[in-house]
């Protein structure tokens, strides 16, 4: 797989769908190339020792990490040759990539249009490199809706089944590191290698052994909130695909209600954007990253001028969302609120697994948009976007995303969740998938 | 007057609070690692260690420790900071709602909490061209903070305190010497409604200094008429004086939120399983308690020295007299930090056998006097048996009367007869054992002779 790569290929095709922040070089390929037996990416917020790591942001600008992520490591000590960092929105903000400051990728199947975020270069890589994987990093779905929006296969493991040492944080309670596929056979080869303790974080201690064996699936719910502003495309595409499920796999799917998923998405946000601003507090302009060199001024105006010139608008306005939901007197209305939220929707999963093995909804409520149509949008307009994706991620759930269906070419996906830990039956899931569901790639022009 | 204190000790851990970074270092930023620099992607992980010393002290403190802990991410920005955010402990402290008893009165403890120490900021240069340089060695260094109810009423009480405190917390967990000096000290005062606080005074005198002054800045005002405002300052070592701290430095907005990258620990569990070793101010409790002593007798004899102490409890619990009188102690306790550096089996034997025969009257008090300032000075007595038996002494007497078979018949007419074989005996022992038993041994044959 690795002998038709060339780091010519991999410049020209960067030029045109801009998946990569940084590439290995000509030198440096040839020289391990021989060793390796597979190719991967790396998110661009994950610590690499060869390449800059930057989270997408210009505040990180020239920061090489003194270490790998765990997750780099565990792949590299594999035989993956690291051929290059992904495009993604700044520190993870964002669900169209179009927050990145390295450059927005394009869909592979259409350049006019959105890869998703924010691990947008990663989707695209997959979709475009054959027997590709590619890190990637998920905080409210930011596996899933590029997977979507790409047509392939997003894997987020349970919170605390992959090590996050490495990972530039955007929330730490939320960020689970993942694949990104095309086969769930790459799933099934990939994940064990990067699953597992380790001592480097405390949160990836708790987990049981990963066990990939088979696994019955026998049910599976929709719950109806999630098919509420749907668009017709996806709407049509999905409930095809849950005919195909019922039909070809004799798997039975009922309907259940899940009221509670109405509030995870406003949870989400104060969460998210609260341990995000207290994460963000450290890009000051001293240590790392963008140094700046005149130091007369009181620190104060040191940081804030620091700080003003190099994030970008999202992470601005995130800063100030979770500063807002964290200060006194707004605490207990918001942090402390969402943390309760929280509880309730993982208790509302907790129930619905009791009579059924998996949870299925569309990942996107919409088909990949164009960049034109997204200037358009209202960051409310954004955020809403991801209310199907950020329930699982919110009680950190094991989700995949499938590609089931396609409309003018376009991929459309599915989203299963399953109870913690239980990968097991995701896999087993996509691998049935795969026997009734033909995946389409898009032809590469250069 | 009412002072409350938050005190922040190191905890004398190797590694630091989160990472395994030493917790000493000789150059600058030498013991320094991704994590406790805030590198992106490093993380926390907590030094089990430190979080059980913690418990130990919020044991020893009475605390009532929660079921479970967890800690917090306070936010602020300043440059010894590296993350702009310290991991500390807010809502689940290890330890609240104790007490630490101290010369008889109980100071309430309100929280015991772990957190990690910045980094430490040295401004250099002339002025006017001052640069600042920032060490980050002491970035994650683990401290305990204690904080008491407005439970104390003078400055010099409030050193006391502190100072009794530090001596049972290097007993418990090993704090060490230097904390005299380097204990960091936030303190509350109040003489009218409002209080003010003083910030980060650091070391015992300081801390004393501070307070007599803002009690005497504080009582000026009242009686000018005005009223004190509750505001923050700072202590000036140079000028020992206080002064208001810039409101900006202390915002108290911090915008807590739960650290996420460590878990939740089971601290009632972990302290469960941790026993304390016994602290000098336990120690004074039980003394007192155990031998029916005083507790200023008590306090003294530990704080004397713990091996001190230790001969006391051999003393009492060999000989079956519950008091031991104070003269002895206060001989031994004048002297115990000589006596200590040449102590040895033998002496220790020795001291063990001389307060035994004054304790059971074979002989008496003004020779146990000198014998012990004899073995107090190293004299001749180290390691030679004092005591000689009844029936050695017996044979003595007889052997003496045997000679002189006038003395017996002198004796019904004039008691005083006997003096002279006391004297022969004494004379024989060298003033070894006690005259009073000698008297009693020679009167009684004496009136045995004479009734036969």
């Amino acid at each position: 797989m690795i002998d038709g790569l060339s780091v010519e290929y991999l410049i020209h095709l960067n030029e045109k769908y801009r998946i990569f922040s940084q590439l290995i070089n000509e030198e440096e390929f040839l020289r391990i190339k021989g060793r390796c037996h597979f190719h991967f990416s790396a998110k661009d917020n994950l610590c690499t020792t060869d390449f800059q790591s930057r989270a997408g942001s210009r505040i990180l600008d020239g920061y090489k990490p003194p270490f790998d992520a765990t997750a780099v490591r565990k792949l590299r000590e594999s035989g993956g040759l690291l051929i290059g960092k992904t495009n993604m929105d700044e520190f993870g903000f964002g669900t169209f990539c179009t927050n990145s400051a390295y450059g927005v990728p394009r869909n592979p199947f259409d350049t006019e249009r959105s890869c998703g975020g924010s691990s947008g270069g990663a989707a695209a890589a997959v979709a475009l490199l054959d027997g590709h994987v590619a890190l990637a990093v998920s905080t409210g779905g930011s596996i899933s809706c590029p997977a979507s929006f790409c047509g392939v296969i997003g894997m987020t493991p349970t919170y605390g089944r992959v090590s996050r040492h490495g990972l530039i944080d955007y929330s730490n309670s939320l960020d689970k590191i993942g694949l990104m596929c095309r086969s769930a056979s790459d799933v099934r080869k990939y994940l064990p290698i990067i699953s597992g303790i380790d001592p480097l974080d405390p949160t990836s201690c708790a987990q049981p052994p990963l066990d990939l064996s088979s696994s019955e699936i026998r049910k599976i719910c929709i719950p109806r909130e999630a098919m509420q502003g749907i668009s017709d495309e996806v709407e049509v595409a999905f409930r095809k695909a849950i005919e195909v499920i019922e039909d070809g796999l004799n798997i039975v799917v009922e309907e259940v209600n899940m009221p509670s998923l109405r509030f995870a998405l406003p949870a989400y946000y104060v969460l998210a954007t609260s341990e995000a601003s207290t994460n963000l507090a450290r890009y000051s302009g001293m240590r790392f990253g963008i140094v700046k060199e005149d130091v007369s001024t009181h620190f104060n105006t040191f940081f804030s001028e620091v700080r003003s010139v190099f994030f970008g608008k999202e992470a601005k306005r995130r800063i100030l969302l979770g500063t807002y939901c964290r200060r006194i007197g707004f605490r207990d209305r918001y942090y402390l609120k969402a943390l309760s939220v929280r509880q309730i929707v993982k208790e509302e999963y907790l129930r619905v697994f009791q009579d059924f093995d998996l949870v299925v909804m569309p990942t996107m409520p919409f088909i990949a948009p164009r960049f034109s149509d997204i200037q358009k949008m209202k960051p409310l307009d954004m955020y809403k976007a991801d209310f199907l994706t950020v329930p699982p991620n919110l009680v950190g759930l094991p989700h995949i995303s499938l590609p089931c269906g396609y409309y003018h070419g376009m991929p459309i996906g599915f989203q299963l969740v399953a109870p913690h830990w239980e990968e097991n039956r995701l896999l087993h899931f996509a691998e049935r998938w795969e026997s009734v569901f033909q995946y389409q790639f898009p032809e590469v022009k250069l | 007057m009412k002072i409350g204190l938050e005190i922040h000790l190191q905890l004398p851990t190797t590694s630091k609070l989160f990472c395994s970074c030493p917790t000493s270092a000789s150059e600058p930023n030498e013991a320094i690692c991704p994590t406790c620099l805030g590198f992106p992607g490093s993380r926390p992980r907590l030094n089990r260690k430190a979080l059980e010393m913690g418990l130990m002290i919020a044991k020893r403190l009475r605390c009532q420790v929660p079921e479970i802990t967890w800690f917090s991410r306070k936010t602020y920005f300043y440059p010894d900071l590296p993350k702009n955010f310290q991991i500390t402990q807010y809502e689940s402290p290890i330890g609240y709602n104790g007490e630490f008893l101290f010369d008889g009165k109980s100071i309430r403890i309100l929280r015991v909490h772990l957190e990690e120490d910045p980094g430490k900021i040295k401004r250099v240069g002339k002025p006017g061209e001052e640069v600042s340089l920032i060490d980050y060695n002491r970035s994650g260094i683990p401290l305990v903070e204690i904080v008491t109810a407005p439970d104390l009423s003078t400055p010099r009480e409030a050193r006391d305190f502190t100072s009794a405190l530090l001596t049972e917390l290097r007993h418990l967990v090993g704090i060490s010497d230097k904390d005299e000096q380097t204990v960091r000290v936030d303190a509350n005062i109040s003489i009218a409604e409002e209080r003010v606080e003083v910030k980060n005074i650091l070391g015992l005198r300081n801390l004393e200094k501070a307070l007599e002054f803002e009690f005497i800045r504080q009582s000026k005002m009242l009686k000018a008429g005005k009223k004190i405002s509750r505001e923050t300052r700072r202590y000036d070592e140079e000028r020992k004086v206080t002064l208001p701290a810039r409101e900006k430095e202390f915002e108290e907005d911090y915008g807590y939120i739960l650290e996420p990258d460590l878990g939740v620990y089971n601290a009632k569990e972990i302290a469960e399983s941790i026993a304390i070793p016994e602290t000098p101010l336990m120690r004074v409790e039980r003394l007192s308690r155990e031998y029916g002593i005083g507790l200023a007798e008590a306090k003294k004899i530990v704080f004397t020295s713990y091996a001190f102490a230790d001969l006391f409890e051999d003393i009492s619990s060999k000989f079956p007299t519950n008091k031991v009188p104070m003269w002895i102690l206060d001989q031994l306790a004048a002297n115990w930090s000589a006596l200590e550096k040449r102590m040895t089996e033998d002496l220790r034997t020795s001291l063990l056998k001389t307060i035994g025969s004054i304790l059971s009257g074979s002989i008496s008090e003004s020779e146990g006097r000198k014998m012990l300032v004899s073995i107090i000075k190293g004299e001749e007595f180290v390691g030679t048996s004092q005591e000689i038996d009844t029936r050695e002494l017996n044979e003595l007497i007889c052997s003496i009367l045997n000679e002189h078979p006038e003395i017996v018949s002198d004796y019904k007419t004039n008691k005083r007869a006997a003096n002279f074989v006391i004297g022969q005996v004494m004379k024989a022992l060298k003033g070894r054992c006690s005259s009073d038993e000698v008297a009693r041994l020679v009167k009684n044959e004496l009136e045995r002779r004479i009734c036969r």
